[in-house]
């Protein structure tokens, strides 16, 4: 079992994680540094990087029957731009449910920049939930750097919010025959907030898959940028490498700039990509509406289902449920500032 | 119950309705009839608002009221009820919390409270058996990954649950097997009440075998061209609608 991380009465009582889920342990990691450097339990051990971060490792063979979740806060303790490194180290054959999550507590402008190293070894399994909550002075960019191994599967789902600017930026290293790797993501951009996506998606051996579906909407003078690029070497055949990027504008002044890139140099693999982008469905809005459903209503459905076919892939039914309520009220304009904190800071 | 008058409407300048009159009353069945292209669609769509079509001329009163100033939504609350050609797929919105939003939408509009879960369940369940539509179907995404068939039970489905005064039911039975159009059928028939009525557009008789229809009008190039009683459907059936365009 892994050491379970309580609420301490230093994290500010006004920030209320909507998250978590019975039985999930907790790590915070506060302006980069870790709280509480006691956490050795046999599924995940996580300690403190040196000065900033944390390192996290899932020993061979571990199955961890719960989730772990890291929340990682910026508050008016530290408003200096901070910049730290976190590494993930998943042990051969094991199995984890890890669950990121970003938020910030004072109104102050932060700027944060993490490196994410992703190592996933043989045969292991690892789903990751990204969760990105942060006020309109945060701006805050991540590095993920992957690599897997033979067999292994990594699922990464990103659901962003609300910040002034994120950036995701994901390279994935396919180093072992026979992995997987599963990338899928929401955004919710409005006001002047801007969110990146970049993907590099590398298949170095033969026989790997890669899926990718990232899904935005965007209001009002809000951008969002998608750059996403599969590389098969030539070494690579059998593979399988899919990326999708879908996106919904609600207003004419929003923009999007979408990017899908393949560079292919086996001959037998199976590849496809797209970008598209669009406005709420005419014909789907008056269904509904026909039915008694009013015009409002019936754009937020339609919004929610947009987005649905992301939220899907969320595997643990509790949580994705919690995020499509998150996702909801987001849509509802109930964001008007971070409903985790009550500075009103947005 | 329903008054057409004069009504045209068009679609980026293009006249598609070019003078529609007939009346419905409560407790008829019409029926549409026409070859493709000749307005048939526009008119149901016109009738539940939707905002695509400009209505150039013409009035519809409903129930003694001005039907085109109300919003598609407003005119579902007051009863209206359009039966889609191509229901559209709502993926993430289960059908119980879809149904549930529109009846308590409508509640809410007659100043009524919400219904609570358990009546709600019973009546949905009540429903279903209607159109024989599996239990199944209530937890899943509005007509995600629904054959064509159970697409068309889903809408009698709605239609049932919403129990308007005008239902207008736009080629319900295109793209059904025997069986799916008997089921449909079925349902229309079970909720035929003296102070309803019906509004069937179709190509076919076959569907017309099931649901006897008191008039039947032919549409052709905008316009009603002729308009009797059920043996009409026939005659079209054997003569097909050359004898009406060339007379």
């Amino acid at each position: 079992m892994s050491e379970k991380y309580t609420y301490t009465p230093e994290i500010p009582e006004v920030f209320r994680c909507r998250v978590p889920l019975p039985g999930t342990h907790q790590a915070f990691l506060m302006n980069g540094k870790l709280r509480d450097e006691e956490g050795q339990g046999s599924a995940a051990t996580i300690v403190a990087g040196e000065p900033l971060g944390f390192n996290l490792n899932v020993s061979k063979g571990t199955i961890m029957p719960d989730s772990l979740q890291i929340i990682t806060v910026r508050d008016s303790d530290n408003t200096e731009p901070i910049s730290y490194t976190n590494n993930l180290t998943f042990g051969a054959i094991s199995e984890s449910n890890i669950l990121l999550c970003s938020h910030t507590l004072s109104m102050d402008e932060f700027k944060t920049e993490s490196e994410m190293n992703i190592n996933v070894s043989e045969g292991a399994r690892v789903n990751i939930v990204v969760m990105q909550n942060e006020h309109n002075r945060s701006s805050h960019r991540v590095r993920f750097n992957i690599n897997l191994a033979k067999d292994s599967f990594l699922r990464i789902n990103i659901v962003s919010l609300h910040g002034k600017m994120l950036e995701n930026e994901i390279d994935a290293k396919l180093t072992g025959e026979g992995a997987t790797c599963e990338l899928n993501g929401i955004y919710l951009v409005d006001g002047t907030q801007e969110i990146h996506t970049t993907v590099n998606m590398h298949h170095l051996v033969p026989r790997c898959t890669s899926r990718q579906l990232f899904k935005g909407i965007l209001d009002d003078e809000s951008k969002a940028l998608f750059f996403g690029k599969i590389n098969v070497s030539q070494d690579a055949q059998k593979t399988e490498a899919y990326q999708a990027n879908h996106n919904l504008l609600l207003s004419r002044k929003a923009k999007v700039y979408a990017q899908p890139q393949l560079e292919i140099y086996a001959d037998d693999v199976k590849c496809s990509h797209g970008a598209t982008s669009g406005r709420l469905d005419e014909m789907a809005l008056f269904y509904m509406r026909s039915r008694g459903i009013g015009a409002d209503e019936a754009k937020i459905l339609q919004q929610l289902a947009f987005v649905y076919a992301v939220l899907e892939k969320i595997n643990n039914e509790e949580l994705r449920q919690r995020l499509q309520d998150l996702v909801e009220s987001r849509l509802r304009g109930e964001f008007g500032h971070c409903t985790n904190c009550s500075m009103n800071c947005c | 119950m329903l008054e057409i008058k004069g009504l045209h409407a068009s679609i980026d300048g293009k006249e598609i309705l070019k003078g529609i009159d007939f009346s419905v009353q409560a407790g008829e069945i019409h029926a549409i009839m026409g070859p493709n292209g000749s307005g048939k669609s526009t008119l149901s769509a016109v009738l539940a608002g939707r905002e695509h079509f400009d209505v150039t001329a013409g009035e519809v009163m409903y129930e003694g009221f001005d039907l085109l100033k109300l919003s598609p939504e407003d005119r579902a609350r007051n009863g209206i009820f359009l039966g889609f050609q191509y229901p559209v797929e709502i993926p993430g919105v289960s059908n119980v919390n879809f149904m549930k939003t529109a009846i308590n939408e409508k509640r809410k509009h007659m100043n009524q409270p919400p219904l609570t879960a358990a009546e709600f369940l019973k009546l949905m369940r009540e429903k279903m058996e209607v159109v024989e539509m599996d239990k199944s179907f209530s937890s899943r995404g509005v007509n995600v990954g629904f054959s064509g068939g159970e697409k068309k039970r889903n809408e009698i489905f709605q239609m049932a649950m919403l129990e308007p005064k005008l239902a207008i039911l736009d080629e319900t039975d295109s793209g059904l097997d025997i069986d799916a159009l008997r089921i449909v059928a079925a349902g229309v028939n079970k909720l035929k009440k003296p102070d309803n009525a019906f509004i069937i557009i179709t190509h076919y008789q076959r569907l017309l075998d099931y649901i006897v229809p008191d008039i039947v009008h032919i549409l052709y190039d905008g316009r009603i061209i002729k308009t009797a009683g059920k043996e009409l459907a026939l005659e079209v059936e054997n003569r097909g609608y050359d004898w009406l365009i060339n007379p």
